[in-house]
């Protein structure tokens, strides 16, 4: 484009010598239309020069979607119980919106207090995700329709998900022909601490990303799978529909104590 | 020390600390007593657990120290960045440093069963990870330990500790001060390995408590500083046996702070109850007073350490001791303990006593270089 734009110019400075030699002489229809010529290329410079000026950056907008479905749209994404900081990193990465993790605080008891007054009359609800004690993970927000074996945490759980997440961002990279740059820069953040995911600090490749994730996952995903299932079925056993989604308090853990 | 003997101990402690609470300690406080294990002054009063920061305000002297809130706020964020997913970027730093295996992913946030559980919960999962022959490595977040200082049980809580195989454990340390081209602030880098060495030392206690071996819990803990000005965090092995040896000796010295109470006068308090409207009830000479009877040692370095720094630096000024001239001056001069004394005797206008000519004559010998020199 620029080579375009320097040929313009120097056709433009040409013509105006041209004009002012046709002037001198007194070739007066040739000044003219050597004058048309002129304004032409003038045109198609601006043209040119406006084309090429960079698009505005997207700005992170103030979203009318509801908190709760934003939260649920990255969530949906990457499809495993996920702290704040990433959802909401998530959601600035591809959705381009503004969230702040202080709003995401009062979530979850606002989630349990509509579910206790009026059981499964949302289609989901945000909740929590369980540690192996029964009680609710610390910061850690799941979705009710998930599975409870998803939902449930055993020691190589927080290693699964950040896996699972770095696999979910890097394939919806893959789908997208025009990868917005916050999300490349998040993927790369993550796949530094994956081994072969990412070459230094280059930006990760989706690819490869998703290819030394998966192979890490491999590793420990059978011994997850079957801690997890234990802690799903005394949760079943164990916890009424309500603590099923959200966790039991300190005291009650008690009676579930390993 | 007999079960009466400690009782009298532990009674004649409380006397001195008076009618209010003990000040628990913390790890940085503990690592502190390292700093200066010849101050009488100070151990007597980390021995009764007195508020030192409290009483260095009450007779007028505060000490300049307190983290600013941008330091402590960039330090949280970077704990929090480092611990993010799971410990993601701790675990990507240990895989580099100690060569952990692929499978060691494990991670366990002690915090999750509540606060008031959180000691038993360390002491249950630490128990199983080490009776596990070659289990999966775990991150313990957020663990409490406790350790028993002169009597008093304090709480400690180190940033993380690594289970890792060949079945040792290891402190973690999270710093936020840089580590520019691998090197850092070699006084910060001692800081954080007295304050690491304390969790070692309450780790092996607890092992050893619960009838395993308590050299599972490595000497070598794990530095994490962001590196090179960005904020991607890197690690470093620090070995801390000086500073563990120092540290045991200096609670073990602690709990024989006996022998300095026998020589304290009767009825000597530091009593801090506070009145009607918070101040305490006592007239800040009358403390002042107390604490002068308890003999200090000061040093330049106090300053970086101790609460009592500048109550003392302005006592050892007051009497012109030669301690203001830090450790090293100090015990050049020999026995020579005022500096009006070392002029003295520097001037020729003193005379050495018995025992001072060899240090008189180097005085002198310094002070007729200086005159040549400044002729």
């Amino acid at each position: 484009m620029s080579d375009s734009l320097d040929a313009l110019e120097r056709r433009i400075a040409e013509l105006r010598a041209e004009v002012r030699r046709a002037v001198a002489a007194r070739e007066n229809a040739l000044a003219r239309s050597l004058r048309g010529d002129l304004r032409r290329a003038e045109q198609a410079w601006d043209a040119a020069v406006t084309a090429e000026a960079p698009p505005r950056p997207r700005e992170a907008e103030v979203s009318l979607m509801p908190i709760r479905e934003q939260v649920h749209q990255a969530l949906a994404l990457l499809g495993v119980p996920t702290s704040a900081k990433l959802v909401v990193a998530v959601n600035a990465a591809f959705f381009a919106r503004e969230l702040r993790g202080s709003q995401l605080t009062s979530l979850r008891r606002d989630e349990e207090r509509s579910f206790r007054s009026d059981p499964y009359a949302r289609p989901y609800y945000l909740c929590a995700a369980l540690t192996d004690r029964l009680s609710p993970a610390r910061g850690l927000l799941a979705d009710s329709t998930w599975p409870t074996e998803l939902r449930v945490l055993g020691p190589l759980s927080p290693r699964v998900h950040f896996l699972t997440s770095t696999m979910r961002i890097a394939e919806h990279l893959t789908r997208l022909a025009e990868p917005p740059a916050g999300a490349v820069r998040l993927l790369s953040r993550m796949a530094q601490n994956i081994p072969g995911a990412a070459a230094g600090f280059a930006p990760a490749d989706p690819v490869i990303a998703l290819r030394a994730a998966g192979a890490e996952l491999e590793v420990h995903r059978a011994a997850d799978a079957a801690q997890r299932s234990e802690v799903a079925a005394r949760a079943a056993r164990q916890l009424s529909d309500v603590e099923r989604l959200f966790g039991v308090t300190a005291m009650n853990t008690l009676r579930g104590a390993c | 020390m007999n079960r009466l003997q400690e009782r009298a101990f532990l009674n004649r402690l409380e006397e001195l600390r008076g009618p209010v609470p003990a000040r628990p300690h913390d790890a940085r406080a503990i690592a502190a007593l390292a700093a200066n294990p010849g101050c009488a002054r100070r151990s007597v009063m980390d021995a009764a657990g007195i508020d030192k920061d409290r009483t260095a305000r009450h007779v007028g002297f505060p000490a300049p120290f307190g983290q600013s809130q941008f330091a402590i706020t960039r330090g949280n964020g970077f704990e929090a960045l480092v611990k993010e997913n799971g410990c993601a970027e701790l675990l990507r730093v240990l895989r580099e440093l100690l060569g952990l295996p692929i499978p060691q992913v494990g991670y366990r946030d002690v915090e999750s069963v509540g606060s008031h559980l959180r000691h038993s919960h360390t002491r249950a999962l630490i128990d199983h990870a080490a009776r596990e022959e070659e289990g999966t490595a775990v991150f313990y977040d957020h663990p409490l330990f406790s350790l028993e200082i002169a009597g008093h049980t304090s709480y400690l809580e180190p940033d993380v500790v690594a289970f890792q195989v060949g079945g040792r454990f290891h402190i973690v340390e999270i710093k936020s001060f840089a580590l520019v081209d691998g090197q850092a602030e070699p006084e910060k880098v001692a800081a954080a390995a007295r304050q690491a060495a304390v969790y070692v030392l309450a780790l092996r206690t607890l092992l050893a408590d619960l009838g395993h071996d308590p050299e599972r819990v490595s000497h070598d803990v794990v530095l994490i500083c962001p590196e090179n000005f960005a904020n991607r965090p890197a690690g470093a092995l620090v070995d801390v046996r000086k500073q563990l040896a120092v540290l045991t000796r200096q609670l073990t010295r602690m709990t024989r702070v006996e022998h300095l109470l026998s020589g304290l006068p009767e009825g000597l308090t530091f009593d801090l109850a506070p009145g009607e409207d918070g101040t305490p009830t006592r007239s800040a000479e009358e403390l002042a007073e107390a604490l002068r009877r308890v003999p200090a040692r000061y040093a330049p370095d106090c300053l970086a350490t101790c609460d009592m720094c500048m109550f003392c630096r302005d006592e050892a000024r007051g009497c012109g001791s030669t301690e203001l001239l830090g450790r090293q001056v100090r015990d050049q001069l020999g026995g020579v303990s005022r500096v009006s004394e070392a002029l003295g005797l520097a001037e020729g206008t003193l005379e050495p006593a018995e025992g001072q000519e060899e240090i008189a004559e180097l005085l002198r010998l310094a002070n007729r270089l200086r005159e040549e020199s400044l002729r």
